[in-house]
């Protein structure tokens, strides 16, 4: 596995930003920047990610400091993380451009993961968002936070003369959970549990990073059949949340029968997966040092169902891409910016489809990941359409990755899951591609408990680029557009 | 072109309640106390992440089905005491009818609730529109709600559906831990609704706050928000279970005798 | 002299009254200011009455000839000009009664003048339906544009209003030049003034001519494109229910013109048939499209009236090809659905005006959106703008429903005419009147949606009051008329059809009568309407509803629990959370961006946002947001702003207006050299003058 890399703490706030900003510039991507109350004040912590590996920078902010200078208007994708910083901590970063609550908007003393501190339960206020758009007969449709489907509760305020969406506003703050500090003060094998329920629909991949974290803490190698095995649980995760995209694009646009099919399939991935394992999801299976068992069904059904899988969705599939009103609803809609993705770093299949290639499989591999051969999908365009196209291309790519690791779990099945990892001491950063684009784990071991644990979905990366995507587009197109993104707000809210 | 593809794979969707489904019987629920008689050898230690096994005063091990996980620690530590149940039978109309072993007084108060519920729904019976409210889940809780729309499980064949505006709703499908930023919310939906109401948690976060709880962001479960008719461990339950709860709360379950549920 | 005809005398008198008291007292006494207004509303009572028994029969002559104007006929009613005085005169009793309790309120005329404008132009409008020569006609008809240019200017202080009352009288000369055109020419041929002996004018091509002179004057007041642009200002313009006068009783003027043509000379070129019926759709598309989108109340009113034209002139013009192809029920189907739709434009927009006139909003702009829920505050005015609204949209029971479905019927009739071309715009005008009830739809319910019903926004500093007792009066009586009248409709149809015995006889009128009750297109057998049933039924079934609903409910049908209304339960927004005025019209804007070449952009701002509310003019016709270039500018607009604007033209001033006032003002200044100020130069003109025209004659001689 490609190695982590520390430097170490940078004198001050500004001389980290300097570092940063040229780690940027020479081609590393910003993945993350979070915040740890230490007793030598706020410890600022930033995580760039290259194909060599994850590199980390910090700094120490002291303690009497209220505020540091902002990192957004030099580099802007770390706008929302300045926020989230501001609302668990308190410390004001200056000149940020909008300074607004972004997942909690209690006043009051904020919670400040990696304190000893237990804050009494917020009750957030939820406060008025100001409108950004100036003109005649402008107002705002909330779409929100209970949603008109089955959905997870995020509030969508759409500025709007009337039928075109000129801005779009988020509040995200309705579901935080408090995930960040929940975490401390537990044992590493509840962590684990924890993970998993921190993005449930992509639990395998945030158990993988964190596995992934704990091995580099205590230095274990995975056993090789372990490795497959957990590749063949986070393809098929990948291909759930795929279908399940596809599937609301489809009811989106009103095609029942797609709908229903493509549902159907869906639901047959979930049942091989809680028949591997005894869960839908793929919980349980992935533990420290390796995976808990063998799975409970053969090989040889395995192959099978996944291969009747792959011809029934192939077929649909180009018949879906066939279905011209379906195609039309997508070409040119919600178009992200291919330098947009680039400076941002999007993440997953919504940068991949504004050409911007970054696949932790690939560039930094994991697992058995380095051994089968993983090409990462791409577009130019931009648009919804090339995001479900990156998203059709990973589906067979995912296949095949099940047959190669299946294939190769046979001749491997007889050789140990599990090699001991129970680090007492220690940091250690993970990190797995879930199908929404790369998780981050960073976790402080202290005595067997978890001092401090940061995890960062793909979807809290990628959902501020939600903003930025509507050009032209009317209130139609706005399902399509969510859709087309994938994320999954209990990842963004945490 | 997608009327003939639709027909190419023939009846997909399954005939429970009316017959038997493997799948159905084969869903995991939460884990449950085999003999309730090995309490006193069982190191209470480290075993359960939400502690929902406790012992009691005077022995007896009781495992509270509300905030179980079904992480299958206990069952992987002592197969011997602890087990999975399977089936969906799992959604109860009371929270003490969660704790298993049973206690003996809950079964009578549960026949007057079962009651109440049923002359509350009697209009409900045959037609109901659902509407659902998402107070802090993981997520998985909705795949499983949306997967009853799926032709498999085909919620319209008993004639439940979904609806966009409480306005027009009968049952109210609460997931997720309780985070404070969704009470105003949930309230409001929950007044917004007509009477009469149903309300059901879904899954182990709603019915006991799960494992995220205690957090200085959530309230423990749903319990306090609104009340409560229906509650369904699971993490996440499986839509069988779903489709039983639904079922349960418009008493279009049939009572086997002496059973709790 | 009969006794009608003393009313008739004494109701021309009374307006003379009144002008002097107005002029006389002036804004001197305040408690004098109505009195004005009432004298006008006993005379509009007298005129009625004598129209209504000139339509009966009896004579209405006034002998006086020599005096002042009066020419070489007194004036005198037949049974077309006592239709058209009942229609115009019934209106400006209740508009006479609404200015004067207008003009008793805080909203009073601050100088005299108001009230002589308003006695000129209705005794205007008497004397030309009264007039019996082509002098008289003319110079009421000049009178009258003089009174609509004291009208449209009274309030020249306020912007705008100056540059509306030169348009206004700009297209009143136009008109009266062209109608003193077709007089003359007309009065050529046949040798005298009077106008029954313009009818033996020799036929050829100046008597059509002529015709088609005297058809574009007349289209030129009502406001048939291309001369629709005066309306929106003109009206606008006008102080409070005076706009009610202008455009709901003097409009008449126009629309008794042309039927008075069409009985004296009969049908025009079967060419300029085709050519007003498709002005007449176009002036319905365009002035329905425009109404839709405007963000004014008084521009919504007033553009409907140029829609209205159009309607009008589209049964005008099925009469017209009924004329020349000789079929007499073709005729009587077209000129019946045109003078129902006189009247229920007549009643309709007075209605609206009238309501209009005390909507307006703290910081006195009539704006849409700052007008929501204004019926709270001023119960009376904003039913009268509800009835008058659904009279408009043409929905049931109204008589403005009435008459769009004679219209669509007469239009519908295209397969009896015999020529192809005839059938072809036929078609192509009922498929535009088709389309423009559906927008009035449309408009019309976004103004009770928005301005009536809609929830009120602080109102902050004083609003005017509602009216008082008279001005309550006058908008029951207009709604009466709105509403009452579609159930009395057979008894219109009898007076209609007496009205129009110059043009066609009554009998063949009164063939749209199936039975007592029953209303059929005067062609048999092809369909049938009663609204008088439906007037019946309608309440019965809405009540037999609620009653089965009570029933069937149990006692629970009262049992309410109040909640807030569900807005996904959302946080609360900054500014408005639902649909504004502005916003409810942009689907139609986008839909008819042909015709009303919508401009929208979506621009990045930086610096403070911007306050105003007013419609910012788009310069470059780009659709969809520019991209910003830097990402300074990118970060810059998550905390600054975006300025979204989006505006329409109106495309015949655009295209042909404005290209024509270049060298027309070139034309001006060429012309301003000769006014030098010098006497010998003035003189030395008079004489060229005088020799040209003396040359001319004997030449022609």
């Amino acid at each position: 596995m490609p190695a982590t890399t520390s430097a170490a703490l940078a004198a001050s706030v500004p001389e980290l930003w300097d570092e940063l900003t040229s780690e940027v510039a020479a081609g590393r991507r910003f993945a993350d920047l979070f915040a740890t109350t230490s007793p030598g004040g706020l410890l600022l912590t930033a995580h760039l990610a290259s194909p060599a590996g994850i590199t980390t920078r910090e700094a120490m902010l002291p303690p009497g400091a209220a505020g540091y200078p902002a990192l957004t208007p030099r580099l802007g994708a770390a706008f929302w993380y300045e926020r989230e910083i501001h609302d668990l901590f308190g410390a004001i970063p200056e000149g940020h451009p909008r300074l607004e609550p972004l997942i909690l908007t209690a006043a009051g003393d904020p919670p400040r993961p990696g304190a000893e501190v237990k804050p009494r339960s917020v009750n957030p206020d939820p406060g008025v968002l100001p409108s950004h758009v100036a003109g005649p007969g402008l107002f705002t449709i909330p779409h929100g936070p209970v949603r008109s489907g089955v959905m997870e509760s995020i509030e969508y305020l759409v500025e709007t003369p009337g039928e075109d969406i000129p801005h779009l506003n988020m509040r995200v703050f309705y579901k935080h959970r408090g995930i960040e500090k929940r975490f401390e003060g537990m044992t590493t094998a509840d962590g684990l549990l924890l993970a998993e329920r921190a993005e449930g629909i992509a639990s395998v991949a945030h158990a993988l990073a964190y596995c992934h974290a704990l091995e580099q803490v205590a230095g274990t190698e995975v056993p090789r059949a372990a490795g497959l095995i957990r590749t063949v649980h986070a393809e098929l995760e990948r291909l759930a949340c795929h279908l399940d995209v596809i599937v609301r694009l489809a009811d989106g646009a009103g095609l029942a029968v797609a709908t229903a099919r493509f549902g159907w399939h869906k639901e047959q991935v979930l049942r091989l997966v809680s028949r591997l394992c005894g869960s839908r999801f793929g919980r349980g299976v992935v533990v420290p040092g390796g995976v808990s068992r063998h799975p409970l069904i053969g090989l040889g059904d395995l192959l099978a169902a996944s291969g009747e899988l792959d011809k029934r969705i192939a077929a649909d599939l180009s018949l879906l891409m066939g279905t011209a009103s379906f195609l039309d609803r997508l070409r040119r809609t919600g178009p992200l910016r291919p330098e947009r993705a680039r400076e941002h770093g999007a993440l997953g299949p919504v940068g991949r489809a504004s050409g911007y290639t970054d696949d932790a499989r690939q560039s930094r591999p994991y697992d058995a990941y380095g051994s089968l051969a993983v090409r990462t999908a791409s577009r130019p365009d931009g648009d919804a359409m090339a995001r479900l196209e990156v998203r059709i291309d990973e589906i067979a790519q995912s296949f095949h990755l099940l047959r190669q690791a299946a294939g190769e779990l046979a001749e491997a099945a007889a050789g140990p899951l599990l090699q001991p990892c129970d680090p007492a001491d220690g940091r250690g950063i993970g990190w797995a591609e879930a199908p929404q684009g790369e998780v981050l784990y960073d976790i402080r071991v202290a005595d067997r408990m978890i001092g401090r644990c940061r995890a960062r979905s793909a979807s809290f990366h990628n959902l501020v680029l939600m903003h930025e995507v509507f050009a032209g587009d009317i209130l139609t197109d706005f399902p399509f557009i969510e859709a087309s993104f994938g994320l999954s707000i209990a990842g963004v809210s945490s | 072109m997608w009327a003939l593809r639709g027909l190419r794979n023939g009846v997909l969707t399954t005939r429970w309640p009316a017959r038997p489904d493997d799948y159905a019987a084969a869903t995991r629920g939460p884990a449950t106390v085999l003999t309730a008689l090995a309490g006193e050898s069982v190191n209470l230690g480290g075993l359960c992440p939400t502690g929902a096994i406790t012992r009691e005063a005077s022995g007896p091990l009781r495992l509270d089905q509300g905030r179980c996980i079904q992480c299958g620690r206990c069952v992987a530590a002592r197969p011997d005491v602890f087990g999975w149940t399977s089936g969906p039978g799992s959604a109860v109309l009371a929270r003490p009818a969660l704790v298993v072993p049973p206690v003996d007084e809950t079964a009578d108060r549960l026949a007057a609730i079962r009651d109440d519920l049923r002359a509350r729904t009697r209009a409900l019976r045959r037609s109901v529109h659902l509407r659902h409210v998402d107070a802090g889940s993981d997520g998985t809780e909705e795949w499983e709600i949306l997967a009853l729309l799926n032709p498999v499980y085909d919620i319209h064949r008993l004639g439940i559906f979904l609806t966009a505006s409480p306005r027009h709703a009968d049952v109210l499908l609460v997931t997720g831990a309780g985070a404070r930023g969704m009470t105003e919310p949930l309230r409001q939906t929950y007044e917004a609704m007509p009477y009469p109401k149903v309300v059901i948690a879904v899954g182990t976060d709603a019915v006991g706050g799960g494992l995220v709880s205690p957090s200085y962001a959530t309230a423990g479960g749903v319990g306090d928000m609104v009340p409560v008719d229906v509650w369904l461990p699971g993490s996440p339950p499986s839509p069988f279970s779903i489709l039983h709860a639904l079922l349960l709360a418009l008493g279009r379950v049939p009572v086997r005798a002496g059973s709790q549920r | 002299m009969t006794a009608y005809s003393a009313v008739l005398a004494a109701g021309l008198a009374l307006l003379a009254v009144a002008a002097a008291a107005d002029l006389v007292f002036g804004a001197r006494r305040p408690r004098l200011l109505p009195v004005p207004y009432w004298l006008g509303a006993a005379a509009s009572a007298c005129l009625a009455v004598a129209g209504a028994a000139a339509l009966a029969g009896r004579p209405v002559v006034l002998r006086v000839t020599g005096l002042l104007g009066s020419g070489t006929v007194g004036p005198a009613a037949d049974r077309l000009s006592g239709l058209f005085l009942v229609i115009a005169f019934g209106a400006a009793f209740a508009v006479s009664l609404a200015l004067a309790s207008w003009a008793a309120g805080p909203g009073r005329p601050g100088r005299r003048g108001l009230g002589a404008s308003y006695a000129l132009a209705l005794g205007a409008v008497a004397v030309v339906l009264t007039a019996r020569d082509a002098f008289t006609f003319l110079f009421a008809w000049e009178s009258l544009t003089l009174a609509f240019y004291l009208l449209s200017g009274f309030e020249r202080a306020r912007a705008g209003r100056p540059a509306a009352a030169l348009v206004t009288l700009a297209f009143g000369r136009i008109s009266g030049v062209l109608l003193l055109a077709g007089l003359l020419l007309l009065a050529g041929r046949s040798g005298s003034l009077t106008l029954t002996s313009l009818t033996h004018a020799a036929p050829g091509t100046l008597r059509s001519a002529a015709e088609v002179l005297l058809l574009a004057g007349f289209a030129a007041k009502v406001g048939l494109v291309p001369f629709q642009v005066w309306l929106p200002r003109g009206y606008s313009a006008a102080p409070g229910p005076a706009r009610a006068v202008m455009a709901g009783v003097a409009v008449n003027v126009g629309f008794y013109g042309l039927w008075r043509t069409l009985a004296l000379l009969g049908p025009p070129p079967a060419a300029v048939t085709g050519i007003l019926l498709v002005l007449a759709s176009l002036t319905a598309v365009l002035g329905i499209a425009h109404a839709a989108v405007q963000t004014g109340l008084q521009r919504v009113i007033a553009y409907s009236s140029v829609e209205n034209t159009g309607l009008i002139l589209a049964g005008f013009g099925v009469a017209l090809v009924g004329a020349a192809t000789r079929d007499r029920d073709l005729l009587a189907a077209g000129l019946l659905a045109a003078t129902l739709q006189v009247v229920a434009h007549t009643a309709a927009k007075s209605l609206l005006f009238t309501s209009s006139a005390r909507m307006e909003a703290v910081d006195g702009t009539d704006n849409l959106d700052r007008l929501r829920g204004s019926v709270r505050l001023r119960p009376w005015s904003g039913t009268g703008l509800a009835v008058g609204s659904l009279t408009l949209a043409g929905l049931p029971p109204t008589v403005g429903f009435v008459s769009e479905w004679f219209l669509l019927e007469a239009l519908m009739q295209q397969f009896r005419v015999p020529g192809l071309g005839d059938r072809l715009v036929l078609a192509i005008t009922g498929a535009a009147v088709a389309l423009t009830a559906g927008f009035a739809g449309v408009t019309f319910v976004r103004l009770i949606g928005m301005v009536v019903l809609g929830k009120p926004g602080s109102p902050g500093g004083a609003v005017p009051r509602d009216y008082g007792l008279a001005g309550r009066a006058a908008i029951i009586l207009l709604g009466a008329a709105c509403l009452v009248t579609a159930a009395l409709t057979p008894l219109e149809i009898r007076a209609i059809a007496a009205g129009l015995s110059p043009i066609l006889p009554a009998s063949a009128t009164m063939g749209a009568l199936k039975s007592p009750w029953v209303l059929q297109p005067v062609f048999a057998d092809f369909s049938i309407l009663s609204p008088s049933w439906l007037w019946l039924v309608m309440p019965a079934l809405f009540l037999v509803t609620g009653l089965v609903a009570w029933a069937a409910s149990g006692s629970r049908l009262l049992r309410v629990r109040r909640v807030p209304p569900w807005r996904s339960a959302t946080a609360g927004v900054s500014g408005r959370a639902s649909y504004t005025a502005f916003g409810f019209a942009n689907p139609t804007r986008r839909v008819l961006a042909g015709v009303l070449h919508t401009r929208a952009e979506v621009r990045r701002i930086d610096g403070p946002r911007p306050g105003s509310e007013t419609a910012v003019s788009a310069a470059q016709p780009a659709p969809g947001p520019p991209s910003p270039t830097s990402r300074q500018e990118e970060l810059a607009d998550n905390a600054v702003h975006v300025g979204y604007s989006s505006d329409v033209i109106e495309v015949v001033e655009e295209y042909l207006y404005r290209p024509i006032l270049r060298p027309f003002l070139l034309l001006v200044r060429l012309a301003q050299r000769l006014q030098s100020g010098r006497l010998d130069a003035y003189l030395a003109y008079m004489l060229i003058a005088l020799i040209a025209v003396l040359a001319v004659v004997t030449a022609l001689h």
